[in-house]
């Protein structure tokens, strides 16, 4: 099956359709997708201020992983699922979208830092004093530029075509 | 200066005319309030988490909301610099719209109700079920905030 044809059969899906056509499916997807970076960006936020040292000194950064971390898998869930839903309202045009293709090269990003730092940043084995480490400050910094980039891209599909 | 004269001249300001210029200056800054409210919310939001006992347990609520507070406060900052500048450029059909009517109301109770019961509760020692009750009832709060503003685009 090609890519157009693909396209074309998932826009003809009652699902697709239905978020589409409908008059609330679309915000009320499009509010819970915005709401998850509302509730739980502050979680992001704060785990890469606190590596750069700027916040929540007084626990420490394995300890701010560690809490939050299934609250960020929640929300992450959240908010992965809701844009699929929507992206699946509306296939052919975000393909065309340059804006999409940046976010979503954005996400594979998110995917590589979260697989690079895991391990000596925020795991369980990472050094107690990682806030105070190069690397970690350098997990942070781009962890905060691929969220902003995350959210600037997703706002500029709207103005794509 | 009467309530429709005043909103007409705010949408032909300098700044709602930048705001209106480039195609990128209205989505720049929407980006930015989203960078706002995940400042303001977001950290408003691990208080509430806290206060329901879902996270930070080894903290204090009190040392948590302290330690939060100079991050909520910089992301109303931005909230409350990038919103008027969204609303400056259509300010006679915005405030006519009833998903920004509700979301005005909703804002202003929830910053009501932050500054005084929330901030009391979050420092002090509350019982648990008071606590629960307001970490509850402020995430409800928040959420109306966003939800109204996404509607605006809708109604």
């Amino acid at each position: 099956m090609s890519i157009p044809s693909l396209l074309q059969w998932i826009e003809s899906t009652d699902l697709s359709t239905a978020i589409r056509e409908g008059a609330l499916p679309y915000p009320i997807l499009g509010g819970i997708h915005l709401l998850s970076i509302a509730l739980f960006g502050g979680m992001v936020l704060m785990t890469d201020l606190r590596l750069l040292g700027w916040a929540m000194r007084r626990s420490t950064v394995q300890d701010i992983v560690r809490q939050f971390r299934p609250w960020k898998w929640a929300g992450f869930a959240v908010v992965t699922s809701t844009g699929l839903l929507l992206a699946w309202a509306e296939p052919q045009k975000l393909y065309r979208s340059p804006a999409f293709w940046v976010k979503m090269a954005l996400l594979a990003l998110v995917g590589v830092h979260a697989l690079g730092f895991r391990a000596r940043v925020y795991g369980s084995t990472a050094r107690p004093d990682v806030a105070e480490t190069i690397e970690g400050k350098l997990a942070a910094c781009l962890s905060l530029l691929l969220w902003a980039g995350l959210i600037v891209s997703g706002r500029l599909i709207a103005y794509d075509a | 200066m009467s309530a429709p004269t005043f909103f007409e001249w705010l949408s032909t300001s300098p700044w709602a005319n930048a705001m209106n210029g480039p195609e990128w200056a209205f989505p720049l800054v929407q980006s930015l309030h989203f960078i706002g409210f995940a400042f303001s919310i977001g950290t408003i939001a691990i208080v509430d988490f806290r206060l329901l006992g879902w996270t930070m347990r080894r903290q204090s609520t009190a040392e948590l909301a302290a330690e939060l507070d100079p991050w909520t406060w910089a992301g109303l900052a931005l909230m409350l610099i990038t919103g008027p500048l969204m609303f400056s450029t259509g300010a006679v059909e915005y405030h006519n719209n009833p998903s920004f009517q509700f979301k005005m109301v909703c804002l202003a109770l929830a910053l009501l109700f932050h500054f005084t019961i929330h901030r009391k509760v979050a420092r002090s020692e509350a019982p648990p079920l008071a606590a629960k009750f307001v970490g509850g009832l402020s995430l409800v709060l928040w959420t109306a905030v966003v939800a109204g503003g996404r509607m605006i685009a809708f109604v």
